[in-house]
């Protein structure tokens, strides 16, 4: 995967850009849909807490997978809703798992030797979908290109509040 | 909304979330098609002649070729990798498409490096932990714990 720095990089740009265009999307707001992509990283969890560790205790066979995908996006977007207010939950709800889609999207077009990502989609279905193997995780243009895009977007977004 | 409906509203999301960790486990075949490492460990003959991708870290390297080593479910195997060109270290992590031939050689099709050395991997975990920290700097200046509600809350209403 990208790193994570990238994951929330993504999210920020696109929802600040579209905050230009949707009242209600202030910053406070562009924050929760980048929390969502902080999502499909925590599969990284396996670093603190084997699978193995935890398959020998359950006695079953796990994976700690579906975290990047879409069935584990739309089950810890709904975990987060809930820590917040009942009336922010629809659009808490949807700006998270915005946030996660954007993360899946960009990993889904990193290299794979047989030039197809992984099953992303799981649980809703096992295809492996094609991908343009744009970039390997550990690249740095892929940073220096969200960082110089943030960075741009930061800047107008300065300036649009001003002439407001 | 009350602390205990919501607090069970999570906890149906997260068992249902733990039953995916098994189900994917347990239909493992269906979403990942190459053997791993601990099938090849298991039965290699049974795989010769099959495409495979694995994930390996380079172990050696000499002209045209490399030695990688394979691990998952904490089983290791070592696999000679031919007809490379790829440029990478030893400690480098690479992914190798190719087809599986006799005693433990992967003649590659396609080597695409994942980590050219060790500190591909320091850079990535470095680069996280700093969103991280920046992440939660910025959430916190918006968003509270209201420690009433156990919810959170927008800092300016």
């Amino acid at each position: 995967m990208a790193d994570l720095l990238t994951h929330l990089l993504v999210p920020y740009i696109l929802l600040t850009v579209a905050s230009w265009a949707v009242g209600w999307l202030d910053r406070r707001w562009v924050v929760v849909g980048m929390g969502g992509a902080a999502i499909p990283d925590l599969v990284k969890i396996g670093i603190v807490l084997d699978e193995r560790v935890v398959e020998a205790f359950l006695g079953v066979p796990f994976t700690y997978m579906p975290v990047s995908t879409l069935g584990g996006v739309l089950l810890l977007a709904g975990v987060i809703t809930v820590a917040f207010e009942r009336r922010r939950w629809r659009r808490v709800f949807g700006l998270v798992t915005f946030g996660g889609l954007t993360s899946l999207l960009l990993d889904g077009m990193r290299v794979y030797a047989d030039g197809r990502a992984s099953a992303w989609l799981y649980p809703f279905t096992n295809w492996r979908p094609p991908t343009p193997s744009l970039y390997v995780s550990s690249d740095p243009t892929v940073l220096v290109v969200a960082v110089l895009a943030a960075g741009t977007v930061a800047v107008l977004d300065r300036q649009m509040r001003v002439r407001r | 909304m009350r602390v205990r409906v919501r607090v069970v509203i999570m906890l149906v999301l997260c068992l249902t979330l733990g039953g995916l960790f098994v189900h994917a486990a347990v239909t493992e075949d269906k979403w990942t098609p190459y053997p791993d490492a601990a099938d090849l460990s298991a039965g290699y003959e049974s795989y010769v002649g099959q495409q495979l991708m694995v994930f390996g870290t380079v172990t050696e390297t000499s002209e045209g070729e490399m030695r990688i080593r394979a691990e998952s479910d904490g089983t290791a195997i070592t696999l000679r990798v031919t007809e490379t060109r790829t440029a990478v270290e030893p400690g480098g992590v690479v992914q190798v498409y190719g087809t599986l031939e006799p005693a433990q050689t992967i003649t590659a099709e396609r080597v695409e490096v994942v980590n050219s050395s060790r500190w591909a991997e320091f850079y990535k975990y470095g680069t996280s932990a700093i969103g991280a920290f920046g992440f939660l700097l910025l959430f916190f200046r918006y968003w509270r714990i209201n420690r009433d509600s156990w919810t959170l809350e927008a800092r300016d209403g």
